[in-house]
């Protein structure tokens, strides 16, 4: 015996020297690149020898590189709760994947880098249907003013200190905590914040006079009904990131406080969905369910939410939506303003002022924490993100993914999988992961704009956008013009949908003798050498037939008569025809097209149409298409999952598997005869001998790469080891920019903002304030900002006024109460916050002072 | 009768008391037994893989989820007509179900899975696709069965090995300190072998970094086969010694006490006072009356090893079966849970019904079919 506690003891001490070692693992193991002092860290005191002379400023050598900053990026697959460890290790340089704001402050105790991203948000989603269900109980949630109270009855501070390390946001508002469209509408947002803050004894208040309208009474301290309790079903949801179980858990408390008897189902996602998607609300199978969505995309536009989160009408047609009985005023507000049944941005502003109020009224759902997620990344490393989409999300990260000072280099990039689908651009993988390795090796029109959502020229010279009068279209660049015109009239010339029998557009006349109008015209213009520096990853130059081919495709996969003809494509292309109008290459060179449409935003850039061989999930030259047509016009081979599914084929893949042999047959027949596709009309951009050079080229690329994935990117696909999930992308030399042609994107210019004055005011004088707004030091310049917004809170914190600060110069803005507006402040603490919007980003930045008003 | 009076015995009498006749209607029945054991087995597993049928309303509600989401997302399907917007809606869905096979009745779809696993027609995955991209479940489990038998049989054959030398050696040292040593190491295999797979990869990737923390091969794999070969051993290790280590000192107290008991035997003690040397007592009173039980252990070890470690793969990120098997257990993706079971089912079987033949081959006491 004794012995035996002799091993034990022995083995404890084991057990505990592995725990001591594994929590004493260095915080950052230095090597000499991390512990480099990061460059924009100013030394603490400079000791000065000598009188200074002339500081010697280091000349800045300009950038010779073409494409990418790297030589390689190495991606592979790690697990999400290894992430931090091996950036600690350093066995891996970027963890591309946004990791849950819950593991925030173990990124920041790590010393590492990261890119703050949009995540999940989450609320309360409740069934509307009652007030009574089927079976005869209760649903205290068919009355709006209950839903409505839930507000009051969450704290939402505790739930994003408490769950969320205080990484995430509090969210009451439909549309984006601190997004570009809460900048618009910051007024209404405070003011319906701090109208639905935390208020225990308010929710109870408007709960119990509500419950006993609908014919409950209190017995005991609990809720019943007809002498029965009123028992909440609540769907809480353990899986996922984790959060939502001690949200559910939380809120049923607050229920449970006030007298609710909750009855806590802790369901799977796959478990809830046929519960609150798959069963009618009337059944009352559920009360209400710890939901949540997601946005990867920085949204400027959020004028549907209102729609497609509350109303019957919404778009995800889901009988939840469809039981609710909202306000007829909010039905109409949210319809109308999810068609654009407005004339005039003040038009809209008003209408969306107004429907923010009646969403909280509403309350089908009761938004509670705007999640972000974090992806690390060790300090030596600099990348751009995307303020929505973060790393691997982001179109911008290839072109700006470094080592700080230092051009080559290999990058080690991990994320959470990698080829999980078959990739190929048509209708492949578009796993995050994936795509965003592909989206290394393409290039496009545009380059959307990490910060702003708008876009930028990458490959096109100008864009000029017309817009039929009376829509609320607006331009914030220079490099697209907006114009208004009475009518837009489609060329009769214009391609509007494809003959796939004569393989032939049909033209507008053709379609339509009496002619065809549309919304939106754009004209873009591609630069007069595109064909010449712009190459394939195998050395081809781009050509016209590859805008062709891609054009093509669009609507031959949907056509019956097509000989690639997937049914799957059709609701896309349905939902595509719906708005299209026509298309017309006015010139090829230089190349010139006008695209024609009903579809639009609000912002001209993102109306700028840019035809490109970029199919929905990757690049491709017209003959990698033409080689994949031929395998699945021949029943070997298919683009969709759906169509392989049903066909019984093997979903065509790219990069590996059994595609490549079936691919490489067919590139062999279709360079033996020359092979056009689509001769009808790829004949007039094609010749016998452009394609045999084609094909000639793709077998080079095929015999060294072993795969048929070619981009325009600043980055190739060299090889991918689809079983050991790791690929390796190169520096494609002959990419034409230069590598820091994106650098002026170096991160995210949000502004600093701090806001002096006198923190006495004497009531009935006037008093000023100084918004004094930085980046890094700087004075933020007045041509970058948009507005400075403030609001004048209360004692009892409620909004007296908001007002925009006056300029005074660079950095530097005033806010003037007058006397008029401090008389009608009560003696006590008050508040001025402060709201930045820049124009580098969408986001803006918040800042408040405290003064007392003295008589 | 025959004309000496004895009783004459039919031929056919005759043929069905020969041995041959015997084994051959044990072998026969065996087979049928194990044939509708393994039917019974099979179908039972996709019964329980569809939860009976409520995986048909789980994958509804989750296509449903997934598309009006998708749909959502669309900008362009905002400029579309509630209505036609919900008839594109139910389009989708229709199309998606049909993909999956929702349309078709759960019992036809069970009686088609029945009848595909038998025939080992293992047909095509519903969601997961292997890594080379393909939806056929035989391509899917054969691209991870390398890494699996590399890694199980690694691991397994080693533990096993290890155990009955050690044991034996043990069963000698009966109260050594090694003896007491093993004993009391031996509630260390309550622990999983994940549980030692994160301590190893904290000690020996993140602290010591002298061995990797996960995968197969290096990134990017070596391109010479023998840098392919030591880059996957050096990523063998953790794994490996993580399974080992979980069941090592209560594989070999389990042995050593099995022989023991038959050490104790008098026979052996018999030997013993006949001065026998030690090895001829190990071979021949010890080890071979135990065969039976040491052959029947290892065709079972043998055919465990296609099954894969499910959360020790996980940990090191190893692609294996048992990875595959639990992803497709998440998806409910019926034709892949089903095509692993039947192989083991079929792998099972024919291990009995060898076993049966081989106890008779190394025990004279056993007869087939007696």
């Amino acid at each position: 015996m004794k012995t035996h506690i002799k091993w034990f003891t022995v083995l404890s001490i084991l057990l505990i020297a592995a725990f001591v070692l594994s929590a004493c693992q260095p915080q950052a193991t230095p090597t000499a690149e991390v512990t480099q002092a990061p460059p924009t860290e100013a030394p603490t005191q400079a000791v000065v020898t000598e009188a200074p002379t002339e500081v010697p400023t280091p000349t800045k050598v300009p950038v010779t590189r073409k494409g990418g900053w790297l030589d390689e990026i190495v991606f592979s697959v790690v697990g999400e709760e290894q992430a931090i460890t091996q950036l600690q290790a350093g066995t891996i340089d970027v963890y591309a994947s946004g990791l849950s704001s819950a593991d925030f402050p173990a990124i920041k105790d790590a010393g590492l880098s990261y890119a703050q991203a949009n995540g999940l948000y989450y609320d309360l989603l409740f069934n509307p249907a009652g007030p009574e269900f089927k079976d005869g109980r209760l649903n205290p949630f068919a009355d709006s003013k209950i839903r409505e109270a839930m507000n009051w009855l969450i704290d939402r501070n505790y739930l994003n200190q408490e769950i969320y390390g205080g990484g995430s946001l509090p969210k009451w508002l439909p549309i984006t905590t601190n997004g570009p469209e809460y900048a618009n509408f910051v007024e209404t947002a405070r003011e319906l914040e701090s109208k639905y803050a935390y208020n225990l004894e308010k929710a109870n208040e408007v709960i119990t006079t509500e419950m006993e309208s609908l014919g409950a009474k209190l017995v005991d301290g609990k809720w019943t009904y007809k002498d029965k309790p009123v028992t909440l079903i609540f769907l809480i949801r353990p899986d996922g990131d984790g959060t939502r179980k001690p949200i559910g858990d939380y809120v049923a408390n607050q229920l449970e406080g006030i007298g609710f008897t909750v009855d806590r189902q802790y369901k799977t996602s796959s478990e809830a969905s046929p519960i609150w998607i798959g069963s009618d609300p009337i059944e009352g199978q559920w009360h209400f369910y710890t939901s949540a969505w997601i946005s990867t995309v920085l949204s400027r536009d959020e004028k549907d939410m209102f729609q497609q989160m509350y109303l019957p009408s919404s778009i995800q047609g889901l009988s939840v939506f469809q039981a609710n009985k909202p306000d007829p005023e909010f039905q109409k507000l949210g319809d109308d303003l999810a068609n654009g049944n407005f004339k005039t941005l003040d038009e809209r502003s008003q209408m969306m002022k107004k429907a923010l109020q009646l969403a909280l009224q509403d309350s089908l759902q009761v938004w509670l924490i705007d999640g972000k997620s974090y992806a690390p990344y060790t300090p030596k490393v600099e990348v751009t993100y995307d303020l929505a989409a973060g790393i691997e999300g982001a179109q911008i990260w290839p072109y700006t993914v470094r080592f700080k000072d230092q051009e080559g280099g290999q990058l080690k990039w991990a994320e959470p999988d990698l080829f999980t689908e078959p990739w190929n651009p048509i209708a492949g993988s578009n796993w995050a992961w994936d795509q965003a390795a592909v989206r290394a090796t393409t290039s496009g029109g545009v380059m959307y704009d990490p910060y702003t959502g708008l876009v930028w020229p990458l490959r096109i010279e100008k864009g000029a956008i017309t817009a039929l009068e009376g829509l609320p279209v607006g331009k914030t660049y220079d490099w697209v013009t907006l114009d208004f015109a009475p009518e837009i009239k489609v060329p009769e010339d214009a391609w509007v949908d494809w003959n796939a029998k004569d393989q032939k557009f049909i033209t507008a006349k053709e379609k339509s003798p009496d002619g065809i109008t549309a919304k939106i015209k754009s004209v873009v213009t591609y630069p007069a050498d595109l064909f010449k520096i712009v190459k394939w990853h195998d050395g081809s130059s781009l050509s016209p037939a590859d805008f062709v081919m891609a054009l093509i495709l669009t609507f031959d996969r949907a056509n019956k008569d097509s000989a690639v003809y997937d049914e799957a494509a059709v609701p896309n292309f349905e939902s595509f025809m719906s708005s299209f109008k026509g298309v017309k290459i006015v010139s090829t060179d230089p190349l010139v097209v006008e695209y024609y449409t009903d579809f639009y935003y609000q912002d001209a850039e993102l109306n700028v149409a840019t035809l490109w061989p970029n199919y929905l999930l990757g690049e491709a030259p017209w003959e990698v298409t033409a080689i994949a047509n031929l395998a699945e016009a021949n029943n070997e081979l298919t683009y969709s999952a759906d169509k392989a599914d049903a066909k019984k084929l093997e979903q065509t893949s790219y990069v590996g598997g059994p595609s490549l042999e079936i691919l490489a047959k067919y590139l062999d027949q279709a360079a033996g005869e020359s092979y056009i596709p689509y001769a009808n009309t790829m004949g007039q951009y094609v010749t016998a001998d452009d394609a045999k050079a084609r094909y000639d080229s793709l077998k080079k690329w095929y015999s060294d790469h072993g795969h048929f994935w070619l981009g325009t990117g600043p980055y190739y696909l060299d090889k991918a080891f689809l079983t050991e999930k790791t690929l390796t992308l190169k520096h494609f030399d002959e990419y034409p920019d230069l590598a820091d042609r994106w650098s002026q994107f170096g991160e995210p210019k949000f502004a600093d903002v701090q806001v002096e004055g006198d923190t006495q005011v004497k009531i009935n004088s006037e008093a000023s304030f100084d918004v004094m707004i930085t980046f890094k030091g700087q004075p933020y310049p007045q041509s970058e900002i948009k507005m400075v917004k403030y609001l004048l809170y209360n004692a009892k914190n409620e909004v007296v006024t908001i007002g925009e600060a006056e300029a005074v110069e660079d950095g530097h803005f005033r806010i003037t109460l007058p006397a008029d507006l401090t008389a009608k402040l009560e003696a006590g603490s008050n508040k001025i916050e402060v709201a930045v919007v820049p124009l580098p980003v969408a986001y803006p930045t918040f800042a408040s002072i405290e003064f007392v008003t003295i008589p | 009768m025959d004309a000496d009076g004895k009783e004459q015995i039919p031929l056919l009498k005759r043929f069905t008391n020969t041995t041959f006749f015997r084994v051959l209607r044990y072998t026969l029945m065996r087979i049928i037994t194990l044939f509708i054991t393994v039917v019974i087995g099979i179908y039972l597993t996709i019964l329980i893989a569809n939860m009976g049928g409520y995986v048909d309303q789980i994958m509804k509600g989750e296509i449903k989820e997934r598309i009006t989401m998708s749909m959502a997302a669309d900008p362009k399907s905002r400029n579309l007509s509630p209505e036609v917007r919900q008839k594109l809606i139910e389009e989708r869905i229709s199309l998606e179900e049909k993909r999956m096979g929702l349309d078709q009745p759960l019992f036809v779809r069970t009686v088609g899975y029945l009848s595909n696993a038998l025939t080992l027609r293992l047909g095509r995955a519903i969601n997961m696709t292997s890594d080379s991209g393909s939806k056929t479940v035989r391509l899917i489990l054969l691209e991870r069965l390398p890494a699996t038998l590399l890694l199980m049989g690694t691991s397994e054959l080693s533990l096993f090995f290890i155990s009955v030398f050690l044991a034996l050696s043990l069963s000698r040292r009966y109260g050594s300190f090694w003896d007491k040593a093993v004993i009391a190491l031996s509630p260390t295999s309550a622990a999983p072998p994940w549980f030692y797979g994160i301590f190893f990869i904290l000690i020996f990737a993140a602290i010591l970094k002298i061995l990797p923390f996960g995968g197969m091969v290096d990134v990017p794999p070596p391109s010479s086969s023998f840098d392919y070969a030591m880059s996957v051993l050096k990523h063998l290790i953790l794994p490996a010694s993580s399974l080992i280590i979980s069941s090592l000192f209560l594989s070999i107290y389990n042995w050593r006490t099995f022989f023991l008991i038959y050490s104790s035997e008098d026979y052996v003690e018999m030997a013993k006072a006949k001065g026998l040397p030690q090895k001829d007592i190990e071979r021949r009173y010890i080890l071979r009356p135990t065969l039976p039980t040491i052959i029947t252990n290892f065709a079972l070890l043998l055919i465990g090893i296609w099954t894969g470690a499910i959360i020790t793969e996980t940990v090191f990120l190893w692609p294996g079966l048992g990875r595959t098997l639990y992803r497709a257990i998440g998806l409910f993706d019926i034709p892949v849970i089903v095509g692993s079971t039947i192989i083991y089912a079929y792998l099972l079987a024919l291990t009995v019904f060898l076993l049966d033949f081989v106890y008779a081959l190394v025990d004279p006491r056993v007869k087939v079919g007696s």
